[in-house]
């Protein structure tokens, strides 16, 4: 951590609005890249294909087969390991693969009957194991490719006069040049297979019909298109249903992530005074909160404001009469009540980043400030906050995208209302709440799954530039 | 902290000023705000856990006899029950499982974590800011749509009423999440590395000899993180666990009747005591790698 | 340049998704649409499976959590696997969630074999074929059971009928009221008739009335309470006045009825209960509390179904004993103070406030639970073994017994013991139609939110500082208000089945 590294950067507001200001461009830059990529494919290929035609014999032979290239320059051990890997995944498609691609397409033929115990064909499983035939093909076409760039890596290396390395030497090399390569590897399939293979599934769902009577009977799916989305932006109430919950959607992600983080800041601040004796102890308030588990914080608040819960018993107690937090017309103090909620859940974390950030702030800077006569307001709108700002906003990213997928809170403190106007959802439902509600709770599942498309683009399109633009992706070489 | 010596005159004689000067009403007054607020903080994020805790110990199991927050009267059968009347809900199993499944994926994960933010800040190569990228994306999908993929996929692989599964799926999942420690390899400086290489060490020497001593606190902070989780998350082992005897705490805890308000708290008890105890080695990590520069 | 090749790149997407929407299986599928149901029950023919010392037949059972709470899962697991120890034939506690749902477990192999649950949900299971249909002529139980058992477990497909489960009790919700709690004079007072019958066991209104004297005496007290939101234990009030699900005999889900007939006058009952109870009545709060409330003496009646007699007994006995009565004496004086009758019949008019005037019954909305065999069992016939074992008359009159349940089998409702009177009493309901069962066709389970929700709104009115929506300047109902409401509910359950193309 060096000192005064904030020295001579802009106000936060100025900042923002630059950032502001520069996002058209970079939306015409980010559009802009991708038709530049495009623009280059007839160049690419012509190129590829020159690089076959003159490519040396036995990196032609490792485009051929994968290994053969390898065993032609004498490196045995490698060859038969990429040989195998050709052979594990020829065996896997004659037996499993070829077949899962063809079921991917069309999606079963007979229909199950568990009455005479005809098991049928299982569409959905059958989109999935085709989805994962795909990802196994293109697992194959990397190491084919890495096959290939390894042949005439050797190639050039003996062309260079070295004797052929070894299989130790190539052995030692993942583990050392290469070790980001063998390092990933668990990773990346673990993260394809339990990740990335359940969003293209889901992806692929929004075009087919596994919805309603379809999923409850066990018929056989089919393709059909863009239905769901035509579905989606056609019925009026379903329609103004997504208008409205995305509206509250975005009110409630950027107001709570606004009082978690604003709420955390100040008592770190308040904890951060000099005069605050026993700081630990008092931290430990907070930590404890930070301690419970969410699903039982959630349902102890239910409790809580429960029409004849506890709160209420003291309203009454006291001579008021009782109020329905959570009641059908309720839609304000259930928000109002659901952001208190969140921000209890969610304070004491930003509480205990904020503690650390200040840690590290440079205590000269306030000496030097209030020598200048600054007001404690002033130091820390013009010191505190936007070094904290700039340190945190990949986390606030993270908060906020929380946030707007927030599913616990209003599912557990007011689940289970359909309110007047809204399509099966209540005016507290978040857009996860609504999905739930259609695809689980209704089997609706194609059109959860294009509902959560359109969210997802919403989201990752934000996210994805404000990501860009954050200092942890930017700068992240910065301070070494 | 390099406070020059003048400084440090010029701060001495503040502190006199103030204290000589100012000991007056304005100076009580912020004492005074200072400790009310505190004391407020206190109050709201201690009360609902006192009420919790209080509720485990109350005698009838339902919470609307309490009248108000507190029981009326107390004793320690709910917590007697927890563990002898296993015959519906079989608590002690339930934790043994969660236990199983946390320290399983917790090193698992953590393992897989530390390699993939490793290697994302320390090595440039071709797909890095590609995958750097995709997480981000991927990281926005809302994810229980994905969870009846997930459910059919382990049917595939008969994982199901299988603790293992569940291990497989955290730990799998678990890279996805690697940018706080990422985060923290950013800070370590590249000159710590380079030497270790100019001595001849191969990458996977430096990782293990040089990279994890340092990065012990992270490790201590991703291992906490991941064991906590499997604890308070309950919409996949719901899905994937039938079981009753293979439930999570979590799980098990959502089964419970209706009646049994005093059974949940007393079985929340345990991991709040159990989250108390590891908070702090995570208050750690948590701000050692979420601030940058 | 750009614009075309972004143009291009959807364009390739929307001819990837149309190509796709092409290929579905082609014309193969037809060749398999009809597959002759002929062979249906051959699985149930011949000797009955059998496994081997080493390798048993185990079969799954998934039961009730108040059936395994009460020891008698144990009871009849043991007494079926001593008679078949023979075949080597091992039955065991599934250890799912009671809940837990075939359509989603069996297929992949997870399921029960047999299972216990309610009619309706056993019944939306046979959309997917789940459940196996039963040779009827193999049931033992079959000869036994009412009209009404037979007709919600049978399920029409392709202008055929099969039967689907074995009804083993019927529940519906009940009145349970304090007989300690009644005023001492009420043979005076609260016996118009005479029949030596208190008026609030026979009369809403009288209950009403008799709810209102004590909380004016104490305003901790009530009358008569329930969760007045929860669809199954309120809907009857709507259907006492003519309201129905599906129209042709809940077959019809474009037809949905709960604004049929003067349904109306029975929403407008709903809002003057909840006048007379307190703002627990808007959520789960009086649910969680009424066993509680009840023995404590706060509640004078509760609105229960049958399997929670058993906490009710516990909770008050636990009252008695704190004042000084022994176990037995607790129990038993429990058992003597708690007593069951049908919902108090409701005035024809509508108005709970008056003191004259004709009386109609009150409907409730009932569950038949029983056992069915999941279509993916390996040992159908072992299943059938179970099935007819656990629904004989010994081991329901057994279940009575441990669980305080309403057999529905005539021979064990007549040989009952523990609660017979409500067995009789509920048997004698569904005869005179005051039962409805919960509707089982496809669909059914969509009434749920919607209803919920407009109860919940009805609910809420007393308590609602400004703007109550469903009083008239007077101070009475506003029917049309409520009239309208009960549209909606029509509407919104329409939309849920019909929105997304299901047909």
């Amino acid at each position: 951590m060096e000192d005064g590294i904030y020295h001579g950067k802009p106000p936060v507001g100025k900042r923002l609005g630059d950032w502001f200001k520069a996002l058209p461009g970079r939306f015409k830059g980010f559009f802009f890249g991708i038709g530049g990529k495009f623009k280059r494919i007839p160049e690419r290929t012509a190129a590829r294909l020159y690089y076959i035609k003159n490519a040396p014999r036995p990196v032609k032979a490792s485009m051929c087969l994968p290994g053969l290239g390898q065993i032609m320059q004498k490196q045995i051990v490698k060859g038969i390991l990429f040989l195998l890997v050709v052979a594990a995944y020829v065996t896997y498609m004659v037996l499993a693969g070829g077949e899962a691609m063809y079921d991917f397409f069309s999606l079963g033929v007979v229909p199950a009957n568990p009455w005479l115990g005809i098991k049928g064909d299982n569409s959905v499983i059958m989109m999935l194991l085709g989805t994962l035939a795909f990802i196994f093909t293109g697992f194959y076409i990397a190491v084919h490719m890495a096959n290939i760039r390894d042949a005439q890596r050797t190639f050039d290396y003996v062309a260079r006069g070295n004797s052929t390395p070894g299989f130790l030497q190539s052995f030692a090399s993942m583990f050392d040049k290469y070790f980001y390569v063998t390092a990933l590897v668990l990773p990346v399939i673990g993260v394809f297979v339990f990740n990335i293979l359940p969003i293209i599934f889901m992806i692929f769902l929004a075009f087919t019909d596994y919805s309603g009577q379809i999923v409850l009977s066990g018929s056989l799916v089919s393709w059909i298109g863009f239905a769901n989305f035509k579905q989606l932006f056609s019925t009026g109430l379903i329609g103004s249903t997504f208008v409205k919950i995305l509206g509250w959607n975005i009110l409630w992600a950027v107001m709570s992530t606004f009082l978690n983080y604003f709420g955390g800041l100040g008592i770190a601040l308040l904890l951060n005074k000099k005069i605050v004796k026993g700081k630990k102890v008092w931290r430990a308030f907070p930590v404890l909160a930070y301690a419970v588990p969410g699903f039982i914080t959630l349902l102890a608040f239910k409790f809580m404001f429960a029409n004849q819960g506890p709160i209420n018993y003291y309203i009454e107690k006291f001579g008021g009469t009782g109020k329905l937090f959570f009641g059908i017309d309720s839609k304000w103090s259930a928000r109002t009540i659901g952001w208190l909620v969140n921000a209890w859940l969610s304070v004491p974390s930003s509480m205990l980043l904020a503690t650390g950030i200040l840690a590290n702030l440079n205590p000269d800077l306030y000496e030097a400030a209030r020598i200048d006569g600054a007001s404690p307001w002033t130091q820390f709108v013009k010191i505190t906050l936007p070094f904290v700002i700039f340190a945190t906003t990949p986390v606030l990213i993270g908060q906020f995208m929380a946030n707007f997928n927030n599913f616990g809170v209003f599912y557990f403190l007011r689940g289970g209302l359909i309110v007047d106007g809204y399509f099966l959802a209540s005016d507290t439902d978040l857009l996860i709440n609504w999905l739930y509600s259609l695809s689980i709770d209704n089997k609706h599942y194609s059109l959860g799954a294009a509902i959560s498309i359109i969210i997802f683009i919403i989201s990752s399109v934000i996210s994805l530039f404000v990501y860009i633009k954050s200092p942890s992706y930017a700068k992240e070489d910065m301070y070494r | 902290m390099k406070i020059s010596k003048a400084d440090k005159l010029i701060n001495k004689r503040i502190k006199k000023s103030r204290i000589s000067k100012r000991f007056t009403f304005k100076r009580f007054a912020e004492c005074f705000f200072t400790y009310l607020g505190l004391l407020a903080i206190a109050a709201v994020f201690f009360f609902p856990v006192l009420w919790l805790i209080l509720a485990s110990f109350s005698e009838s199991g339902s919470m609307y006899t309490f009248k108000g927050f507190f029981p009326s009267s107390y004793s320690v059968d709910t917590f007697v029950k927890l563990f002898t009347d296993t015959k519906t809900y079989n608590y002690p199993q339930w934790f043994l499982n969660t236990l199983i499944v946390a320290v399983c994926s917790s090193v698992l994960g953590s393992l897989l974590v530390i390699l993939t933010a490793y290697v994302m800040s320390r090595f440039r190569f071709g797909s890095r800011k590609g995958i750097m990228k995709t997480t981000m994306v991927l990281g926005m999908f809302p994810s229980f749509m994905a969870m009846t993929a997930v459910y059919m996929l382990m049917t595939q692989f008969d994982m199901i009423d299988n603790l293992w599964g569940l291990v497989l799926i955290y730990s799998a999942g678990a890279p996805m999440g690697y940018l706080t420690q990422k985060g923290f390899f950013d800070t370590i400086s590249n000159s710590m590395y380079e030497a270790a290489r100019i001595d001849g060490a191969s990458n996977f020497k430096v990782f293990i000899r040089i990279t994890l001593p340092i990065a012990m606190p992270m490790i201590i902070y991703t291992l906490l993180t991941s064991f906590t989780w499997p604890w308070s998350d309950f919409i996949l082992p719901k899905l994937l666990l039938k079981n009753k005897d293979m439930y999570t705490v979590a799980v098990g805890l959502m089964s419970l009747g209706d009646t049994e308000f005093a059974r949940f708290a007393a079985g929340s008890v345990f991991i709040i005591v159990l989250y108390f105890c590891l908070v702090k080695y995570m208050v750690n990590g948590l701000t050692a790698g979420a601030v940058k520069e | 340049m750009n614009k075309a090749k972004r143009f291009l790149s959807v364009a390739l997407c929307g001819l990837t998704a149309a190509s796709l929407a092409a290929c579905n299986g082609g014309g193969m599928r037809e060749k398999y649409a009809e597959q002759s149901l002929a062979a249906l029950y051959e699985k149930f023919e011949g000797d009955i499976e059998r496994g081997t010392a080493e390798k048993p037949i185990k079969l799954h059972v998934l039961e009730n959590d108040t059936a395994k709470a009460s020891g008698y899962l144990k009871l009849l697991l043991d007494g079926f696997n001593e008679k078949y120890k023979e075949y080597n034939i091992i039955a065991v506690d599934a250890n799912q969630d009671q809940y837990s749902d075939l359509a989603e477990n069996g297929q992949y192999g997870y399921g029960p074999d047999v299972l216990y649950q309610a009619n309706d949900m056993l019944m939306k299971y046979c959309t997917g074929k789940h459940i196996t249909p039963l040779p009827v002529d193999k049931l033992d139980a079959y000869a036994q059971l009412p009209e009404l058992a037979k007709t919600t477990y049978t399920y029409s497909y392709r202008n055929a009928e099969y039967f689907m489960g074995v009804g083993v009790n019927i529940q519906a919700p009940m009145m349970y009221y304090r007989k300690d709690l009644l005023p001492e004079d009420w043979q005076d007072k609260w016996d118009a008739n005479g029949n030596g019958v208190p008026d609030m066991e026979e009369d809403m209104r009288a209950m009403y009335r008799f709810g209102a004297q004590r909380h004016t005496e104490n305003s901790s007290n009530y009358g008569f309470m329930q969760s007045l939101f929860d669809p199954y234990f309120s809907c009857g009030y709507l259907f006492s006045y003519g309201a129905y699900v599906f129209g042709s005999n809940d077959t019809d889900t474009r037809d949905i009825g709960f604004a049929a007939g003067d349904a109306k006058l029975g929403a407008g009952i709903i809002l003057q209960l909840a006048e007379s109870m307190n703002s627990g009545c808007i959520d789960d709060s009086i649910t969680v509390a009424r066993e509680s409330e009840l023995a404590s003496g706060a509640y004078f009646a509760v609105n229960n179904t049958q399997d929670m007699y058993g906490t009710m007994i516990d909770e008050l006995a636990k009252v008695y004993k704190k004042r000084g009565m022994t176990d037995a004496q607790a129990k038993a004086a429990a058992a003597e103070n708690i007593v069951a009758a049908p919902i108090p019949a409701l005035p024809k008019s509508g108005d709970l406030k008056e003191t004259e005037g004709e009386l109609i019954d009150s409907v409730v909305m009932g569950g038949i639970n029983g056992y069915a065999i999941s279509s993916y069992t390996e040992y159908p016939k072992a299943s059938l073994a179970f099935l007819n074992y656990a629904t004989s008359h010994e081991m329901v009159v057994k279940r009575n017994e441990y669980l305080g349940v309403s057999p529905v089998r005539e021979d064990s409702n007549q040989a009952c013991t523990v609660q017979s009177d409500v067995a009789h009493m509920l048997f004698e309901m569904a005869e005179k139609g005051l039962i409805k069962i919960m509707p089982t066709i496809q669909g059914a389970d969509q009434i749920w939110t919607p209803l919920r929700t407009a109860f919940v709104e009805i609910a809420t009115d007393p308590y609602r500082e400004s703007g109550k929506k469903f009083y008239a300047a007077n101070g009475k109902c506003d029917y049309g208000a409520l009239d309208a409401l009960l549209r909606s509910v029509n509407t919104n359950i329409y939309n849920a089945i019909y929105t997304f193309g299901n047909k």
